[in-house]
């Protein structure tokens, strides 16, 4: 359908629309109208990405003077491939309507791993070797290397791709990922570098978050984005961790034991080229005393991780005399080595801040601030004059520089924290010095301010005038969406007790008691009796999910389950969960039936939808707390109370209940679907607790539904299903329109009536 | 079970307490036949299928060992103690199928023992059935009461309403359990420490899908370097060290034993599976590729210990395997389904099927590009939010059964309300004709193709033949949606579908009489024809007696009826003709 919001003509693929799409794209126009950043609630299974894809594109489309360009992050790689399909259907329909000139060009981008086509290089099983496998054939030096030297390898794709140079673009269309790669091979061009190339020309991108908020890649891909870009982070209820991980470095003894291998082999490096090649030496020399961290401009193929602190914080001078010579640097570095190895055999618990622990160094070991601050750019220059391609072996002493930068750079918001071993394991000795952020504003401060507008959007942000504090800027759109229910297609509940009226819940003191497990165990075996298809269950943790399935399999509680559906589950194997999801799918698609076990905060709970007949019923079993004797959680909480006044039990239910949230609305996608949601644990019926959860969820939350045990929870799941199971009208009735059509939007406008009847 | 026989090892018992006598039944399709181990026992039995009446047999899983229990006529029971549940399941299907034709037989041949050996059951279905059908009623109310049919023939022909056929004539695929196989436990005698395995080919075989590399270890061992039963021996003994979860002496066994240790290593086989499968998976679940673009993880980058995430012990010792993993393998194998149809009791044979069913399906994976397309498809397929689309409503009456005049007429509707002529699409039957012949003929010549055929040919069979349909109910250029029959008054218009359906009836039986080759069949063809006649005559009557202005298109529902009859007529005077003739030229040829 195409109608017109105020100036703008919006073309939105499908017939209909819901009334909160169409809310949410007026609120967008006029974040975008202003310029200013926005923050955007709307609930899952009312087609987000859709809304905001088809406002932004239209809007560039009604203002061809001045196009804007879109950059949508994503958390994960397969959501970047689900929106990309959303925005082919889209780019289809524009041009359908439109013809040539509503031909945009959209790409996802990803890593070398995801998106290399030589064989030779993807051989290599992991991200760092086919990083630096690549390196190995497509540096400047092995490929100068290679004109004297026949035998040296190169990679075909990318020498195709050089040699065609400015020509090699990529025509308008959207490309996922598969796409890219199938054009990439029949063109013979190296689809990676391709992608990065059109990463200055493309009106929309679509990457992962990290590819804006972590300075180290944002430092090579993102640098050349113009201002005039709207950023959209979907899925954004997680983005305050993203950001300190971002900025969040910690080493290990492993780390300094590789770091000392790396430096013994810079080492040797450097010797050869003094006995060989001793002008190149002294020419690093020279550039850095004229203030040149890098020469020039690097070419794309010999650029590496970039600086891990962020543009404006890294100093625009001369790197310090000290370190200017090479060897100079590797005993710097091995003074630091020393200390840190020294620092890491502590037998308690250390909490410092980076100030005092920089002055401690000074005094110990020799090393300034100033020194610490440049350690990056030196080990970066160094590397590059020694020719070291397979860059994933040098991976801990860049550890330790990106550490020594980030701990010379920042002295707020950061605290360092070393333990002996983890706290919940203590038999098991595990040295770890952490450098933790405590500041999300810090990593995201130059997007909002590079950027003309910022969208962050999700299904959970309650409470949503948290995320301004916590990121620190003043979005000039912050709404809440409802969702306008056709019916009453969730069905939450809080179940409290077992079938033998005992508490259910995943305190500490009482998770482990067999009442409780068995209790948790009953309530699946009847629920997987009744419920058709897909069950999704999410346990609080990995080592809680692992104990309650070997007790169920003690106890024969799994072989009932099995009788009904088949069991899948979550491991901390990738590939593995992968696959398991991958027969989870299946089994529901061929009506087998399947229930998948799955963890909170886990890889699962962060992206995968479990829409449709893929998840009729979510069980989450306990409140998903983090684990509150950590020290980082602590350190953390602490500077939140501080700085911004956060309680520290509001911020940890806060942060619980949005995993909650999170694990359950994974399950509904759009009003014709529907799904339960069962949250077993007595805590959730407590208010403090429960009014976290998003709206769309507690106006569902009926007040019978508060305090049930096993067998009411089966009546009212059988009821439930037994209603949805009914033909009913999708434009909704009595009044209430939920779906609007074409009509009822020229109607709207002619009035001037925006606020519809939810 | 080929030549329409099969032999099984069982123990013969007469009465449930009985301990059996060992020997080998043999069953053939008209007789049962058990010889003993022992020849001297006098237990020798031989049972002939028509006189078994029942069988009952005992349920897999229950722990009653498989028994079969064939009731005779006589109300005599025999019990077969099996060595195993396939071979029980092979031997009762054989029987089933058997019996099935032998109560087919005795309807034909012995007609007036077979409403005798009715059994209260079946006659209560009957009355059942006319119970709920009235139409069923009444044809039974004519015919049967009036003896053109006898009870027998008359339901002869409805064997599928009393569900004769629902008796399972072919042998269904079973699936694979659920149950998980590593959860098998021994049985203890409790005197000593001795374990003892029950293995089944059962659990044998899913051991073989879940683990390839038990699977590959048995092919390349047994029984060149150890016997089976060591070979599984051998195998327990690696589960047991896996259960103790004691890794350290696993480790120590596998050093000392080769053998053991192909147990104890993670499985190589179904690593470079899963490097396979991977490839593959749909791209909107792929977790790997997350991985692969995580550069905030970098070595020791991030957070590590703020307690987000958990820490397991560190999992990287090789001997060690999770029940976690082997219930997703164990959920795989079983979606998977049972892949291979080889019932044998020969370990190796069934390793070895699997195995070339692995390389035939690997060598499937090869041509990706299908895979591909199919995994693009289900992208697209996804994106999409299907309530937001327009309805696909087309333009269809609901289809109703009940009355399949309704769904002509609805098309007819269609058809008609198409302008004329429009885009030269009307064609006559012929031309409709001409291009169904044409996508015949190109289906043979090409083989079947996506769609089969082609749609605009489709459309023209149809339209053209509901048109045809259409005119000859139009005639009268009336509303076309009104039947003519609705026109008629209730009790014509109930006359005539009446005798359209004991027409029908009678025609059923007339021709499937014929080629007459018994008395029997003389006499009832006899009656038939009476029967007939009467009818035709009733026709007539009812066509003298509606009002003029009806007549002609009463005729018109009628002629199709009297021509049906007439055909008829004619088949049984020539048979007739026939027949004296011959009787003539050989007085004493039939009698």
């Amino acid at each position: 359908m195409i109608f017109k919001i105020e100036d703008v003509t919006v073309y939105f693929p499908y017939d209909n629309i819901y009334p909160e799409q169409y809310e949410y794209m007026v609120e967008l126009k006029r974040a975008l109208d202003a310029k200013g950043h926005c923050l955007l609630e709307m609930p899952t299974g009312t087609g987000k990405t859709i809304a905001l894809l088809s406002l932004i594109t239209s809007y560039r489309l009604s203002r061809p003077d001045s196009p804007i360009k879109l950059v949508y992050c994503t958390r994960t790689v397969h959501e970047m491939e689900k929106t990309l399909g959303e925005l082919k259907l889209l780019h289809d329909y524009q041009v359908r309507h439109l013809g040539t000139q509503a031909k945009i060009l959209a790409i996802g981008l990803s890593s070398r791993k995801n998106l290399c086509v030589n064989t030779k290089v993807l051989a290599a099983e992991n991200r760092d070797s086919v990083d630096a496998a690549c390196r190995k054939r497509t540096a400047s030096w092995v490929r100068a290397l290679s004109t004297e030297n026949p035998n040296v390898e190169l990679c075909d794709y990318f020498e195709n791709y050089e040699k065609a140079a400015d020509n090699a673009l990529l025509p308008p269309g959207v490309y996922t990922l598969e796409d890219l790669r199938a054009f990439g091979k029949n063109r013979g061009w190296c689809p990676y570098f391709l992608a990065r190339h059109m990463v200055q020309f493309a009106n929309v991108i679509v990457y992962s978050y990290q590819y804006l908020l972590d300075p180290k890649v944002a430092g090579i891909i993102s640098k050349e984005l113009q201002k005039e870009s709207v950023v959209v982070f979907d899925e954004a209820h997680n983005i305050d961790n993203v950001c300190i991980e971002a900025l969040s470095v910690s080493v290990r003894r492993v780390t300094l034991e590789g770091a000392n291998r790396n430096l013994n082999k810079i080492r040797q490096e450097i010797d050869r080229f003094k006995a060989t090649d001793a002008g190149r030496l002294r020419a690093e020399y020279n550039r850095l005393v004229e203030g040149l961290a890098l020469r020039g401009d690097l070419s794309g193929s010999d650029q590496w991780l970039a600086n891990p602190a962020l543009p404006h914080d890294i100093l625009k001078e001369a790197v310090p005399g000290n370190i200017r010579r090479a060897e100079h640097f590797v005993h710097v570095l091995r003074r630091l080595l020393q200390y840190l190895g020294v620092r890491l055999d502590t037998e308690n618990v250390e909490k410092e801040s980076p100030v005092s622990f920089v002055s401690s160094l000074n005094s110990q070991a020799g090393i300034e601030q100033k020194t610490l601050k440049f350690c990056y750019d030196r080990l970066q220059s160094l590397m590059l004059t020694l020719e070291i391609t397979d860059t994933d072996e040098f991976l801990p002493i860049q550890t330790v520089c990106d550490f020594a930068t980030l701990v010379g750079t920042y002295a707020r918001g950061f605290s360092i924290i070393i333990e002996p071993y983890d706290e919940r394991m203590p038999h098991i000795p595990d040295p770890i010095l952490q450098l933790s952020c405590h500041d999300a504003s810090l990593a995201i401060k130059p997007v909002f301010d590079r950027f003309q507008s910022v969208v962050i959007t999700s299904g959970t942000l309650s409470p949503i005038d948290l995320y301004p504090r916590l990121l620190s800027f003043t979005p000039v759109v912050s709404r809440s969406f409802k969702m306008s229910m056709t019916r009453d297609c969730i069905c939450p509940m809080v179940l409290t007790r077992g079938s033998d009226q005992l508490p259910v819940s995943t305190k500490f003191d009482m998770r482990s008691d067999p009442g409780v497990v068995r209790n948790y165990g009953k309530l699946l075996v009847e629920m997987v009796s009744i419920v058709p298809d897909g069950v999704v269950c999410f346990f609080v943790s990995y080592s809680y999910m692992d104990g309650i399935i070997a007790t169920w399999n003690e106890t024969g509680i799994l072989k009932e389950i099995m009788q009904q559906k088949l069991v899948f589950i979550e491991t901390q194997d990738v590939v593995e969960t992968t696959l398991a999801l991958d027969n989870y799918r299946r089994a529901c698609d061929c009506g087998r039936g399947a229930v998948f076990f799955s963890v909170a905060r886990g890889k699962v709970a962060e992206g995968i939808d479990f829409d449709r007949h893929y998840g009729r019923l979510v069980v989450m079993y306990g409140v998903p707390f983090q684990y509150t004797l950590s020290k980082i959680l602590r350190a953390r909480l602490e500077y939140l109370h501080d700085t911004f006044q956060i309680k520290e039990g509001d911020f940890l239910t806060f942060d619980a209940l949005r995993q909650a949230a999170q694990c359950v609305g994974r399950v509904i996608r759009s009003k014709a679907d529907y799904g339960m949601m069962i949250f077993a644990d007595k805590r959730y019926s407590r208010h403090d607790k429960r009014s976290k959860l998003p709206g769309w969820i507690l106006s569902h939350l009926r007040d019978a539904h508060l305090n049930l045990s096993t067998d009411m929870a089966i009546h009212i799941a059988r009821e439930f299903l037994r209603k949805m199971a009914q033909p009913y009208d999708k434009a909704g009735t009595m009044g209430r329109k939920t779906l609007l059509t074409q009509e009822d939007l020229e109607k709207m406008a002619e009035t001037g009536v925006q606020d519809m009847a939810y | 079970m080929a030549g329409g026989q099969i032999e099984k090892l069982v123990k013969y018992k007469s009465t449930v307490k009985d301990p059996g006598t060992p020997g080998f039944l043999r069953i053939r399709e008209g007789m049962l036949l058990f010889v003993p181990n022992d020849p001297k026992s006098d237990s020798k039995l031989k049972v002939l299928t028509q006189n078994i009446k029942s069988q009952k047999y005992t349920k897999e899983g229950s722990n009653k060992p498989p028994w079969l229990n064939l009731t005779n006529k006589q109300a005599k029971s025999h019990i077969f103690e099996f060595e195993n549940y396939p071979d029980m399941h092979a031997c009762r299907d054989f029987i089933t199928k058997a019996l099935a034709k032998c109560e087919e037989e005795p309807n034909k041949s012995v007609v007036s023992t077979s409403s005798e050996q009715l059994s209260i059951k079946e006659l209560e279905l009957r009355f059942k059935l006319l119970r709920e059908n009235s139409e069923l009623q009444r044809l039974h109310k004519q015919f049967v009461e009036s003896k053109v049919l006898t009870e027998d023939e008359f339901w002869a022909t409805r064997k599928k309403l009393l569900g004769k056929d629902s008796i399972r004539k072919s042998k269904q695929q079973l699936g694979l359990k659920s149950m998980m196989v590593s959860g098998i436990k021994p049985s203890t005698d409790g005197r000593t420490n001795r374990v003892t395995f029950n293995l089944t080919p059962e659990i044998i075989f899913q051991i073989f899908a879940e683990k390839p590399a038990v699977r590959q270890a048995f092919i390349n061992y047994v029984p060149s370097k150890m016997t089976e039963k060591d070979f599984w021996t051998k195998y327990f003994r690696a589960e047991y060290l896996y259960s103790t979860k004691n890794t350290a002496v696993a480790a120590a066994e596998a050093a000392e034993d080769e053998e053991l240790a192909v147990f104890l290593k993670p499985d190589e086989i179904l690593a470079r599976e899963t490097r396979h499968k991977i490839r593959r998976v749909d791209p909107t679940l792929d977790m790997e590729a997350d991985q692969g673009d995580d550069y905030t993880h970098l070595m020791d980058h991030g957070i590590q210990r703020d307690g987000t995430m958990d820490v397991v012990e560190p999992q990287n010792d090789q001997f060690k395997r999770s029940l976690l993993q082997d219930l997703n393998r164990h959920a795989a194998v079983v979606l998977e389904g049972r892949s291979i149809d080889v019932e044998s009791e020969d370990t190796r044979i069934v390793a070895e099927a699997l195995t070339r069913v692995k390389q035939v399906s690997k060598a499937d994976g090869e041509t990706t590009k299908d895979a591909n397309q199919e995994r693009l498809e289900r992208m697209s397929r996804v994106a999409g939010m299907e309530d937001l689309q327009a309805p696909q409503n087309f333009p269809l009456a609901p289809l109703s059964i009940k009355d399949p005049r309704d769904y002509f007429e609805s098309q007819q509707g269609n058809v008609l309300n198409v302008p004329r002529g429009a885009k030269g699409l009307k064609r006559n039957v012929h031309e409709a004709y001409g291009l169904l012949k044409e996508s015949i003929l190109e289906i043979r010549a090409t083989g079947l193709s996506d769609p089969l055929i082609k749609p605009e040919v489709s459309f023209e069979v149809f339209s053209s033949l509901t048109r045809t349909i259409a005119t000859a109910k139009n005639i009268n250029g009336k509303n076309p949606r009104e039947s003519f029959l609705d026109r008629l008054p209730k009790s014509t218009k109930d006359e005539v579908l009446h005798h359209w359906t004991s027409i029908q009836e009678l025609l059923k039986h007339f021709w499937s009489s014929y080629p007459i080759t018994t008395t029997y069949l003389h006499t009832k063809v006899g009656k038939l024809k009476d029967a007939m006649s009467n009818t035709y005559s009733k026709l007539e009557a009812m066509k003298e007696s509606v009002q003029s202005d009806l007549r002609h298109q009463v005729s018109l529902l009628v002629r199709p009826m009297q021509q049906a009859l007439d055909a008829a007529f004619h088949h049984y005077e020539v048979d007739l003709q026939r027949r004296t003739a011959k009787s003539g030229e050989r007085p004493n040829g039939y009698v």
